[in-house]
């Protein structure tokens, strides 16, 4: 569905310097420097399916979120999207997608939203019975019976983000470009909107790509990850397989029922955490049953668990040592 | 006194940070002075007027005089603060300048101020066409009459920018202070000697002016550089600005105090 | 085409909830565009009142120029003004990327975005004012002269969008120029007299680069039958000629945007 080819894209900025002399010297001459925001990209992927964008601020996401929807016209490489090429902006194509930016809003902002559906009905050229039939179902699926008739401004920043979403979807498309859609939301409407995402992929086949800066989102959603940084693609496949080649450690929790020196837990694993009744080790995926094993003989465990390091931890450890970690 | 005294300190600093603003936006401040281009127009349609007779005691020159004179005090006189004001009303940011300990009105005369540099930059040359052009006839050579011109510039700007604050302020009351503002302007252009010198008007017209504030914002200092007032006349007339500009800016200040009151109340 | 015109539709609908939403808003423009339409006529009576004819033309005469001007910059106000700001606002929140995403012309889409209603009144008073001029002038303009001073109106309205897109586009790659509004207002404002005002380099300029002289005065020529065949067939070319400029001007200006030229 979406094929990447060895995507560059680069820009020129003006570098303008502080104070008032070279404000000054700017009025009559300026200098330029070039920045690549994508660097070689290369990736697929098939319809149908749902995948995360990762990376930290600058990385090239939204970047290239805008070059597979035709905003952006790349400096080398090819792109395809359901087989055509975006930056041609055919009208086929156009209809195909749609973007969804998270902290920018395509609804009137003193009328209804149902006024923005009207229009995007009449822009998209959907037929009555259809388009009704859409309405009807999204807004029963996103539970906003009522509210889409009241002025865009008096709704709060969670119900204009799912009458964001209903805009967005009005006309059926194949390809869903979600850019940080759940950002400044509340922990229950997070919820809502990835309950509602993942339906949609579901029911309609709609492929997804997703980019957060929440974990749970692409835990969540996305069985697969691409991870960028600084433009490049530096890990893509499974989420977990991931989090296993970043920190190939368990996290162990051992809750204590008096204190135990650290040296003593040191001596069974590396020690993350330490207080006097709890303690969390890092172990090994390899010596693992040995280690807990070691634990509860040893120790005064009261109770023990096994869990994966947080995700924002690896995800801190890649970005923070990119070449450490070659692409799959 | 310890308000006066941050004033004092952080003026030089906004004025500067007022001149690298105008610097950095230097394309729409030359838009913004090109706006000026009624007096210019008048002036070629008085000019077609006059081909054959002067009209009243304004041949062509004259009239070149006139409103050439006219454009030198609008660009050094205009304030745009009703802009900001009600870009900053509308955007809501407005709460975040009053919490500094600086009344944002006199932040936005710094800005203002700031930016004359420039504005003379563009006026001086246009000045130096108007003496090559029209001679030295038309425009007054006593020093008095000069210095007073230059005192009823600076009074000029400060009845405007005072007006246009408390228009800026009429925003924390109503949605559309742009229509009054809209409003202003017109009546301004005809009363203050804008669109034609006053001397033209019939007489009622001309009494009218006398009493409204328009005609201290332009016409009087115009009338200063051209040559057309007595000593005494022109003292007298100073006086009367001056009293406009401090009622203006009291009425500001107290608009502008019972405007933020209701606008916290509100939560703008 | 059916397309587009079902589109206009619902965006017209769409700008009169608008102003619908806002009922003390509403009633004040009403109000206001009637006092602007008698205020403008304040500098022609006082020029004519000093002068009974100006660079050939009388009072009568220039109060069909003037009536022209209302009715055009009417137009301006209603239909072309507000959606080019909405561009510029657009630009600066960045939500243009919205614009386009959607499968329809850009260009349609921005122009199309917002419309007044108070602003059509002035077409009102400006054919009320050359009704006016013509009962004082004791004569009625022939149907001929009064196809080609239409006709004429539709191609000046043609020009001043053409012109506002240039200036949109312009907007692209400076983006802070709400301002230009009132540039090209006060620019514009030079049309409201008869172009023969204009003497030398200023009249080549208001008749070739910002033609105001086909305006307004080539309209009112038309009405009054004293225009020139070759005058009107160049104002027609001239006014396709700046369309074409001004629609390959937009379509660069958007591949600025999408950084094509980088």
């Amino acid at each position: 569905m979406i094929e990447v080819d060895r995507l560059i894209k680069q820009y020129k900025v003006h570098r303008r310097e502080a104070g008032l002399g070279a404000t000054l010297r700017s009025l009559v001459r300026r200098r330029y420097e070039t920045v690549t925001a994508v660097d070689d990209l290369s990736f697929a992927i098939g319809p149908g399916e749902r995948v995360g964008f990762l990376g930290p601020n600058g990385a090239g996401k939204t970047t290239t979120l805008k070059i597979l929807s035709g905003l952006l016209w790349p400096t080398a490489g090819a792109v395809r999207v359901g087989g055509h090429i975006p930056q041609r902006r055919e009208v086929e194509f156009l209809k195909s997608i749609t973007l969804v930016m998270g902290q920018k809003q395509q609804l009137l902002w003193d009328l209804p939203p149902v006024e923005t559906f009207a229009l995007n009905r009449a822009i998209y050229d959907l037929p009555k019975a259809s388009f009704e039939q859409t309405v009807a179902e999204l807004v029963d699926l996103l539970g906003l019976a009522g509210l889409v008739n009241r002025p865009t401004r008096q709704l709060s920043l969670g119900e204009r983000m799912k009458c964001e979403l209903v805009a967005a979807l009005l006309h059926r498309p194949r390809v869903l470009f979600l850019d940080e859609p759940t950002i400044g939301l509340d922990v229950s409407m997070q919820v809502t909107i990835r309950e509602f995402i993942r339906t949609y992929n579901e029911r309609f086949g709609a492929t997804v790509l997703l980019t957060s800066h929440y974990m749970d989102d692409v835990v969540a959603l996305c069985p697969r990850v691409i991870v960028i940084d600084k433009g490049r693609l530096t890990y893509e496949g499974d989420l977990r397989e991931l989090v296993h080649r970043v920190r190939p450690h368990k996290q162990v929790v051992i809750k204590l029922a008096r204190p135990v020196a650290r040296e003593q837990l040191a001596a069974i694993g590396q020690v993350a955490a330490h207080a006097d009744g709890q303690a969390t080790l890092q172990i090994p995926q390899q010596t693992l049953n040995a280690a807990v094993s070691r634990a509860l003989s040893e120790l005064p465990v009261v109770d023990l668990s096994v869990e994966d390091p947080p995700i924002e931890d690896v995800m801190r450890e890649l970005f923070a040592h990119p070449t450490q970690r070659p692409p799959s | 006194m310890n308000r006066l005294y941050t004033i004092v300190r952080a003026y030089p600093t906004l004025l500067r940070i007022g001149l690298a603003e105008a610097i950095a936006y230097r394309a729409e401040f030359i838009v913004w002075m090109l706006t000026t281009t009624l007096p210019l127009i008048m002036l070629v349609v008085f000019a077609a007027a006059a081909r054959e007779a002067p009209i009243g005691r304004f041949g062509q020159a004259d009239f070149a005089a006139y409103y050439l004179a006219t454009l030198i005090v609008r660009q050094m006189t205009g304030a745009w603060v009703v802009w900001e004001l009600t870009m900053e009303i509308r955007q809501g940011t407005l709460p975040l300048k009053l919490l500094r300990p600086l009344h944002p009105l006199i932040a936005y005369s710094a800005e203002n101020l700031a930016a004359i540099p420039m504005r003379a930059a563009i006026a001086v040359p246009i000045a130096v066409v108007m003496l090559i052009f029209t001679g030295r006839a038309h425009f007054t050579h006593d020093p008095l009459q000069l210095f007073t011109f230059l005192v009823a510039l600076c009074g000029a700007w400060l009845l405007q920018f005072a007006f246009m604050s408390i228009i800026g302020t009429l925003g924390m009351y109503i949605e559309s202070a742009l229509a009054v503002f809209d409003l202003w302007m017109g009546l301004f252009a005809v009363l203050s000697g804008y669109l034609v010198p006053l001397e033209l008007f019939p007489h009622w017209v001309q009494k009218v002016a006398n009493v409204l504030p328009f005609r201290y914002m332009l016409g009087f200092p115009v009338e200063l550089l051209t040559g057309g007032l007595t000593r005494g006349g022109a003292l007298r007339q100073l006086g009367l600005q001056w009293a406009w500009a401090g009622a203006a800016l009291l009425g500001a200040r107290a608009l502008w105090r019972a405007g933020t009151r209701r606008y916290e109340a509100y939560g703008g | 085409m059916l397309r587009y015109a079902r589109l206009l539709g619902v965006e017209m609908r769409v700008s009169l909830a608008l102003a619908a939403q806002y009922r003390a808003d509403f009633v004040l423009e009403g109000v206001m565009s009637l006092f602007w339409l008698g205020w403008n006529i304040v500098p022609l009576m006082v020029v004519f009142g000093v002068r009974p004819t100006i660079a050939g033309w009388s009072f009568n005469e220039a109060l069909i120029v003037m009536g022209w001007f209302t009715i055009l910059r009417s137009l301006l106000e209603a239909a072309i003004n507000p959606s080019l700001l909405a561009v510029v606002e657009h630009i600066r929140k960045g939500t243009l990327d919205f614009v386009l995403l959607k499968p329809a012309d850009a260009q349609f889409l921005v122009s199309t975005v917002r419309f007044e209603l108070w602003p059509l009144l002035g077409v009102a008073g400006g054919a009320v004012l050359i009704g006016d001029a013509f009962v004082r002038l004791g004569q009625a303009p022939q149907a001929l002269h009064v196809a080609v001073a239409a006709a004429l109106l539709l191609l000046a309205a043609l020009v001043l969008y053409s012109v506002w897109i240039l200036v949109i586009s312009a907007a692209f790659w400076v983006v802070r120029l709400d301002n230009l509004a009132y540039l090209f207002n006060a620019i514009f404002d030079a049309a409201r007299w008869p172009s023969s005002v204009f003497r030398g380099f200023l009249r080549v300029v208001f008749t070739f680069v910002i033609p105001l002289a086909m305006m307004t005065t080539y309209p009112a020529e038309a009405l009054l039958g004293r225009l020139r065949l070759q005058a009107a067939l160049g104002a027609g070319l001239g006014a396709l000629v700046f369309a074409s400029l001004a629609r390959l001007t937009w379509r660069r200006a958007i591949a600025h945007y999408t950084s094509a030229s980088s």
